[in-house]
């Protein structure tokens, strides 16, 4: 942890301004590095996800003397000092082969960890898949499937889960343009082999690809751009419970207003629920008949001698406007019938 | 000899993090690049064009980019000295020329993309302030191909050249946002554009004018600044039609071919890949390594 020092000038104190937490974060910055040996695997796979998350990442060259599950402090140190919130640590050994370390931090400390290693055998780089492939900065589909994603206690594959999603979701956005869903990753996990190996978590990435169809709806279709990766999940290093609870919370008055009133029922047909007030029985209307017409009286001086019934007629219509008049719009309740 | 701490100690080195490649060479501006080729977040996340525009000493590349994870892609490209076939033969580089190419990538974009009936842009150069609008295609409206002007490291004053190629390509029907203060014949005061000398300047009416002042002046100096114009006997009136004419071939036809070029047949991809081996040492192998090592052993063995 750095010194917190209390600023002297107005610059330094609008540098630790900047760090203070936001109503609404900005997008994370991702850090990737490598140990001290990374195999070239490693390194162009980390290059790959490193060309996934632009802008918001950035990539260190040289080689660090690190061991995140044994001293996390200088990883803490770098995401601090380039206010970076998420990192992946790239490196290579024989009792860890290709390993990758997701590592998310919160507020300047570590919060959590996951190991992945790369399974060799399967693994292709982005150059590998020839074509076109996804322009920069955009926001990809994230897809899980597999039951252990879903699993309702916590394991591996739900902090790989809750990891990926961090790791990939980008800036937050208002809308979204057709054109700019491009890219869609999708993780897969299986269930755990018969030998007793875990289940291996499948990572493909897919540029979509909207044809014309001749209709209005474009046909979709999905190709492989790479990186193909397949890893198998290491050690894993949990948040801590308090810590963890910190770091979910959000601002108050920025979560979604509940939505009254409006529902979709299992056909997908939306249904509005409209309150009215009580209903004034005295206005209801009733059957028109000449009988129960009311201040006759009233329009006494109106009422033509040799007049005849179509006059009369021009007559209600103009009173009942009046009606409305005095009493303001009101919605009227549809008839019963 | 005086203490002086020492700053740049082994720490600092070991821990020192190069720039960018191409930032280290002065050639790009990561600041202004990241903004050009990423949408602004509250945007809707669509992919970016950029109109990139460079001037070497004799020629303006015109190309419009689009980023993708894997590096940068050319959609189309248009050079100065594809001009030659419309008719400008001299100036490839002034505004006039840059007012040319601009406009000449813009019909090869727009007939590329099957727009270019739709988006006819500004026919007859007039010189005021226009941007594309939004136009009836195939019974839909149709918003226009948009692009960002990408100078590079080039200083954009008032009247600068890179804003010739950004006016052609703008009244070539491709929508740039700009305003008018960067024109050539924008008042500062005013703050008002003059449109007649802006369009002067696509005609290469300021060229023409110092033409007569040099053939006025110093008719020795006017023989070597436009010698070319002379062989090919442009005078300076005759400028303005030159440019129009060229503007109207660009119009007609976007993708001409070069009818001077040469007879011989062009060189495949394997003949180059070829060619270029002709200059490279082929990798020895582990044998062939040994080998060497072994015959020079026995060299020196001999000698000795």
């Amino acid at each position: 942890m750095l010194r917190q020092i209390k600023p002297k000038n107005a610059r330094s104190k609008r540098a630790l301004a900047k760090q203070e937490p936001l109503m609404q974060e900005n997008a994370k910055t991702t850090l990737f590095l490598k140990g001290t040996s990374s195999s070239s695997l490693v390194n162009d796979l980390l290059t790959d996800i490193h060309s996934l998350k632009r802008p918001y990442a950035i990539r260190f060259t040289k080689k660090n003397p690190i061991h995140p599950f044994e001293d996390a402090s200088s990883l803490e140190f770098f995401s601090q000092k380039n206010d970076a919130s998420l990192m992946v640590f790239g490196s290579h050994s024989k009792k860890r082969p290709h390993s990758m370390t997701w590592v998310r931090c919160f507020g300047g400390q570590m919060l959590d960890m996951l190991e992945l290693y790369v399974v060799q055998e399967t693994a292709r780089t982005l150059q590998q898949f020839k074509g076109e492939k996804c322009k920069v900065g955009v926001k990809p589909l994230l897809s899980f499937s597999g039951a252990q994603f879903e699993s309702p206690v916590s394991n591996q594959y739900t902090l790989a889960k809750s990891m990926f999603v961090d790791f990939f979701r980008g800036a937050e956005t208002q809308t979204i343009d057709v054109e700019g869903l491009q890219l869609l990753i999708s993780f897969f996990v299986g269930e755990d082999g018969e030998d007793g190996q875990p289940a291996k978590i499948q990572m493909r990435c897919w540029r979509i690809v909207t044809k014309r169809s001749g209709q209005k709806v474009p046909r979709v279709e999905v190709e492989e751009i790479g990186p193909r990766i397949d890893f198998r999940v290491g050690r894993t290093r949990e948040a801590n419970e308090g810590v963890l609870k910190e770091a979910m919370k959000t601002g108050k008055g920025s979560e979604a207003k509940p939505k009254k009133n409006v529902e979709t029922d299992v056909v997908g047909d939306k249904i509005g629920q409209i309150h009215l007030g009580r209903q004034d029985l005295n206005e209801l209307q009733t059957r028109k008949m000449k009988g129960l017409k009311r201040g006759r009286d009233l329009d006494i001086d109106e009422e033509g001698e040799g007049e005849g019934e179509g006059a009369e007629e021009d007559e209600d219509v103009i009173s009942e406007e009046e009606d409305d008049m005095g009493n303001g719009v009101k919605l009227k309740r549809p008839r019963l019938t | 000899m005086p203490f002086t701490k020492l700053v740049k100690n082994s720490a600092y080195y070991s821990r020192y993090q190069t720039k960018y490649k191409r930032r280290r060479a002065g050639k790009t501006d990561y600041y202004a690049r990241k903004r050009l080729i990423t949408q602004a977040k509250n945007k809707y996340n669509a992919p970016k064009y950029r109109l990139v525009v460079r001037f070497t000493n004799k020629d303006i590349i015109c190309q419009i980019v689009t980023s993708e994870i894997t590096g940068d892609k050319v959609f189309c490209a248009a050079y100065a000295h594809e001009l030659k076939r419309y008719g400008v033969k001299h100036g490839l580089t002034n505004w006039a020329a840059a007012y040319c190419v601009g406009l000449l990538i813009a019909r090869r974009a727009l007939s590329k993309l099957e727009l270019a009936d739709t988006f006819t842009g500004v026919e007859e150069a007039d010189g005021e302030y226009k941007l594309t609008e939004a136009a009836e295609h195939d019974g839909e409206d149709r918003r226009p191909f948009k692009c960002f002007l990408d100078v590079g490291l080039a200083r954009t004053s008032t009247g600068a050249k890179v804003f010739g190629a950004l006016k052609g390509a703008s009244d070539g029907g491709i929508l740039i946002p700009h305003s008018e203060n960067r024109f050539p014949g924008y008042d500062i005061e005013t703050k008002e554009l003059d449109a007649e000398s802006l369009r002067k300047y696509i005609f290469g009416g300021h060229v023409a004018e110092y033409m007569e002042t040099l053939a006025d002046d110093d008719e020795e100096r006017y023989k070597s600044q436009f010698q070319g114009y002379i062989d090919d006997e442009i005078e300076a009136d005759g400028l303005e039609e030159m440019y129009q004419e060229a503007h109207k071939a660009i119009r007609e036809d976007p993708f001409m071919k070069d009818e001077e070029e040469g007879e011989e047949e062009k060189k495949s991809k394997d003949e180059w890949k070829a060619e270029s081996k002709k200059h490279k040492l082929p990798k020895m192998s582990y044998e062939e390594k040994q080998e060497r090592v072994k015959a020079k052993i026995g060299k020196v063995k001999e000698s000795m």
